[in-house]
Order: structure tokens, then C-alpha cells, then sequence
């Protein structure tokens, strides 16, 4: 995987994310169906958004691990304005903020839901979205059981 | 408290305004920053000889060039970040260069247009991390209003309520801005109408948006000495804090709401959260009108609590029964603000500031003012008085 600057897909429309050097252990992550964030040797936490060093205790000596990829919808937001021509026949749609169990909190989409039915408290796990042949973007549905 | 601080306090004051807003289609940022100049320039009484500072953000053209198109060298000169929270900031660099005599008198120029060539905001939203107001593009995340959606949506989950509650706000807003006639958006509103309006993003509505519109603005800062003999009389800059950051502090949110990264608590200020009243010495209790960042309409509530005009929590019923309209407790917006009058990225908003206390604001006129505070939900702080 190499990083990208690309904004767009020009045959979709759809807005990507750019990929920048730091992040590739991420981006690599998901494409494997894996959810990997830095996570700090001194303190032992893990944080997002992807940076250089601990915000908490400012070590720059951290490790890539594997994020159990459980959560709880800690915030929601329901669009029915489309931003782009690529969200018109995509709206309503949610975007969460999900905090997982490991404490970051994360911005995606929420899958397999009615938007009207997002609700803060509940319980989702990670699920990928391919989004181009390089890219999959993390996501979340509804936790099983 | 510094020493510095202390005899900050009324020794700088506004002495000339110019503004501009609405559609100028044949226009540039340029053209519309300098003919802002102009008029404040022509308010105050002053020429461009008297001008020896400039200050701008980095919208519209760069300070060079605006400097090469009035034709005048300055010597002191700098340019800030673009977005709105940095108005405060830039407004408080010329009271403090003009104090410290680094220039006799500084103007803060402003211009820009709705859509113009080269705008950061085209793809700011794509930086590393999440956007500016917490965007992601990928995800639909996208707009500034997203920073505010969010916000509430955490706002109205720790204390109750919902959409609804944010009507009077819009409302008061409206009503502000049908009494002033530079307003761009004065068609009449009302709870009802309010409940009509399309979602933009739940729970945020159209009216719960500002209307992004092209414009101009001008302030002219110089000493409170000098100020006294030019045309109008001087507002003073009484007391000033900064805008407050980091991961407790995200934009367009209070702190302690849970958005992004922050942590969940409820939000009271300290006293060290309230450095300008200690700087112009009152309290919240002396302020005749609160100017606040509302390019959202939640951002009032946020403001009214950062600065204790309420608890946490009780903004949405404070907003209530026009205790924030004009005759009431404490009237906030009076211009119609970013929502009613237009979005001059904040500036428009420290102009009302200076007109109200000029005591130039006809209809709309808060009776006797003589303090207004302009201070926003990230706690940046201006006190202004007559």
C-alpha cells in the first residue's frame, strides 16, 4: 500500500480518504478486515486520531496493535443534505462517533441500520467497506447477540 | 493578572468600522476588503496616512497585496489563519500592537466571497486527523455544520430536550435582524415556521444555519487618546481573553460535552476561565448585550454557559420567553447575527458591538449600553465600553 492524495474517485465521485505516510498500518489494517491503532508502550493506551506521539503522556514510543473492533455509539448525527452528487441517492444517512472498549473514539458511518433507528448507547462492532481496490474504510453494524 | 494587563484596560478603543454584506457578484475579495477600508477609514474620520498597521486573515487576498492595491507600506503587518474563531484573536494582536506602540493605529481588514478561486476550505477537510470541524470526507462527514451537529446531539443526550429547543434562538435572531437593514435574511420566522424548516442534519435544521453570503469588513483600532479626537466616539477594549484549544476545547462544541475526544462533564467556567471581566473589571452581571459566535444556532447556548450567563444545561431554557431578545434580561445578537444578518466570518459582529455602544443602532438600539461583551463557546472574549 502506498499513501495517496487522491480526493476523489473519478469514476464513482465518491470523496476518499487521503492516506498519508504515518497511516499506512491502519490502511493496511482494514483492508485485512482489521481494526489497528498506535497504541503507547509507556502508558499502555491506545489513541486516535493517528499522530506521532501519546496525547496523554506524550511518549513517542508506541506499537501498531489490533483493536477488538467493539463499541458503543457514543454520538450521532443523521445527514439529509447531500453534500456531493455521490450522497444523493444515499440520504438520510448516519455518521457515529463509536468509543471502542479500548477508549478512542472513532468517526464512521453506521451500517445495516435504519438512520432513524441510531441510538447513543448502542452496541456495534467494526465492519469494512471497500471503497476502491486500495481502500476500505473502516465501519460499523450492529453487534451479534 | 499582570501589571500589563491591568493597564491594558481601556487604553486602546475602536475609532472607525466599515462593513459590507450580500451578494457582489462583479466583485473580488480584493475589491470588496478595500473599499471596507475605506469606509472605516471615512467613519472614523482618518486617512490613510494615519494607518500604520494592518492585520487580516488569510481569506481573500494576502496582506501584501491588499497593502500594494491602498498603496501604503505599513510597519507592522500580519496575517492570521482563516475561520471566524480567529477574529478575536486578530482584533486583540491590534489593540496590543497599538498599545505597545509597535503602530499608532492598526486596521483589521477583511474580504471575501462566497465561492472564490483557491478557498482553504475547499479542502481543509482532508487534512491528517479529521477536518477543522471534524470532518471526514469519506464518510459523508462534510460542512462545518457537522462540528455543531454533533455537539448538540451530545448537548441535548447529557441535559435533556432537542431540536425544538434551539427555535428561539433562530427566532430571536430573525426578529433582531428585521430591525437592521443591512440584514440579508428578513423574512419573518416563527416557532412554527421555525419546525418547518427542512433538516439539514439532524438535529440541526435549515434556520439552525448561518447563510454563507460575500462581504467586507473593516475595524479600525488606535488609541484611546487619539480615538477621543476623531469623528465618532471611541468603544473601548476593555478586557480580552483568548480562544482556549486542545482535545477538551474541539470547535463549535463546550467543553466537557464528549464530542471528538473530549471528556464528559458539565462545563462551568473557573475564574481563570473568565480572565477579560477580571481584565476590564465587571462581571457578567454588567454587560448590557452578549455578542456570540452563532454560525450555528446551538453555538449560543454553548456561549451563554461558557461564560456563566447560565449553568450547564440551562441555556435552553434561559434562550426561552425572549429573555435573549432585544428588551430582554440579556439581548444577544442584536444585529440578527451570522444566522439573520449574514456571515461576515464574525466580523459584522463586532462591528453591531461597536455600533450598539455608539448607541447608532436605531430600532434596534439596546437602551443605555455601555458594556457588550463579544465572547464564544471556545472562551475567546472581548469586552468593549463606551
Amino acid at each position: 500500500m502506498q499513501p495517496s492524495q487522491k480526493m476523489r474517485d473519478e469514476t464513482t465521485g465518491r470523496y476518499l480518504p487521503v492516506i498519508y505516510p504515518e497511516e499506512l498500518p491502519y490502511w493496511e489494517g482494514t483492508k485485512r478486515r482489521e481494526l489497528w491503532l498506535q497504541s503507547c508502550k509507556a502508558c499502555n493506551r491506545a489513541w486516535y486520531p493517528i499522530g506521532p506521539a501519546c496525547p496523554k503522556c506524550f511518549s513517542m514510543d508506541f506499537e501498531w496493535k489490533r483493536m477488538s473492533g467493539r463499541g458503543k455509539i457514543h454520538n450521532y448525527v443523521i445527514y439529509h443534505k447531500a453534500w456531493t452528487p455521490w450522497f444523493e441517492s444515499r440520504v438520510p444517512y448516519a455518521v457515529i462517533q463509536v468509543e471502542l472498549e479500548e477508549g478512542p473514539r472513532l468517526t464512521t458511518n453506521l451500517l445495516d441500520v435504519p438512520p432513524a433507528q441510531t441510538k447513543i448507547g448502542m452496541s456495534v462492532e467494526a465492519a469494512y467497506e471497500d471503497i476502491t481496490d486500495e481502500i476500505t474504510l473502516l465501519q460499523f453494524r450492529p453487534a451479534k447477540g | 493578572m499582570t501589571q500589563l494587563g491591568k493597564d491594558m484596560r481601556d487604553k486602546t478603543a475602536i475609532s472607525g468600522v466599515g462593513l459590507m454584506i450580500g451578494d457582489f457578484p462583479e466583485r473580488t475579495p480584493l475589491s470588496l476588503a478595500v473599499e471596507a477600508y475605506q469606509r472605516a477609514l471615512a467613519d472614523a474620520g482618518m486617512k490613510r496616512e494615519d494607518v500604520d498597521g494592518i492585520i487580516q486573515l488569510s481569506y481573500g487576498s494576502d496582506y501584501d497585496r491588499f497593502l500594494e492595491a491602498v498603496g501604503s507600506d505599513v510597519r507592522y503587518a500580519n496575517q492570521g489563519w482563516t475561520h471566524g474563531r480567529f477574529i478575536a484573536p486578530m482584533l486583540q494582536q491590534a489593540a496590543m500592537v497599538v498599545a505597545m506602540g509597535l503602530a499608532k493605529a492598526v486596521a483589521v481588514v477583511h474580504g471575501r466571497k462566497r465561492r472564490a478561486f483557491g478557498q482553504l476550505a475547499d479542502h481543509e477537510m482532508w487534512r491528517q486527523g479529521l477536518g477543522p470541524h471534524g470532518e471526514s470526507p469519506a464518510y459523508g462527514a462534510m460542512g462545518p455544520v457537522y462540528g455543531a451537529a454533533v455537539a448538540a446531539q451530545r448537548y441535548f443526550h447529557m441535559y435533556g430536550g432537542s431540536n425544538e429547543d434551539l427555535a428561539p434562538i433562530a427566532v430571536a435572531l430573525r426578529k433582531h435582524a428585521r430591525l437592521n437593514p443591512l440584514a440579508v435574511r428578513k423574512d419573518p420566522m416563527t416557532i412554527e415556521s421555525y419546525l418547518k424548516s427542512r433538516w439539514i442534519m439532524e438535529p440541526l435544521r435549515l434556520f439552525d444555519c448561518c447563510q454563507n453570503n460575500d462581504g467586507g469588513a473593516c475595524i479600525i483600532v488606535t488609541s484611546a487618546e487619539r480615538a477621543r479626537d476623531l469623528k465618532k466616539p471611541p468603544v473601548y477594549i476593555s478586557g480580552m481573553q483568548g480562544v482556549h484549544a486542545g482535545p477538551q476545547f474541539h470547535n463549535l462544541t463546550l467543553p466537557g460535552l464528549g464530542v471528538a475526544q473530549q471528556e464528559v462533564y458539565k462545563y462551568k467556567p473557573t475564574k481563570e476561565d473568565l480572565y477579560a471581566y477580571e481584565m476590564a473589571g465587571i462581571t457578567h452581571k454588567d454587560v448590557d448585550a452578549l455578542i456570540t459566535y452563532d454560525a450555528f444556532s446551538p453555538l449560543v447556548l454553548f456561549g451563554l454557559e461558557r461564560f456563566g450567563f447560565c449553568g450547564p444545561g440551562e441555556a435552553r431554557e434561559f434562550v426561552k420567553d425572549g429573555r435573549i431578545e432585544l428588551g430582554g434580561e440579556l439581548p444577544v445578537n442584536t444585529s440578527g447575527g451570522l444566522l439573520s444578518e449574514g456571515h461576515v466570518v464574525g466580523w459584522n459582529l463586532f462591528i453591531e458591538a461597536v455600533n450598539q455602544l455608539r448607541h447608532d443602532c436605531g430600532a434596534r438600539q439596546v437602551k443605555d449600553a455601555e458594556i457588550i461583551q463579544y465572547g464564544s463557546f471556545l472562551g475567546e472574549s472581548i469586552i468593549f465600553r463606551r
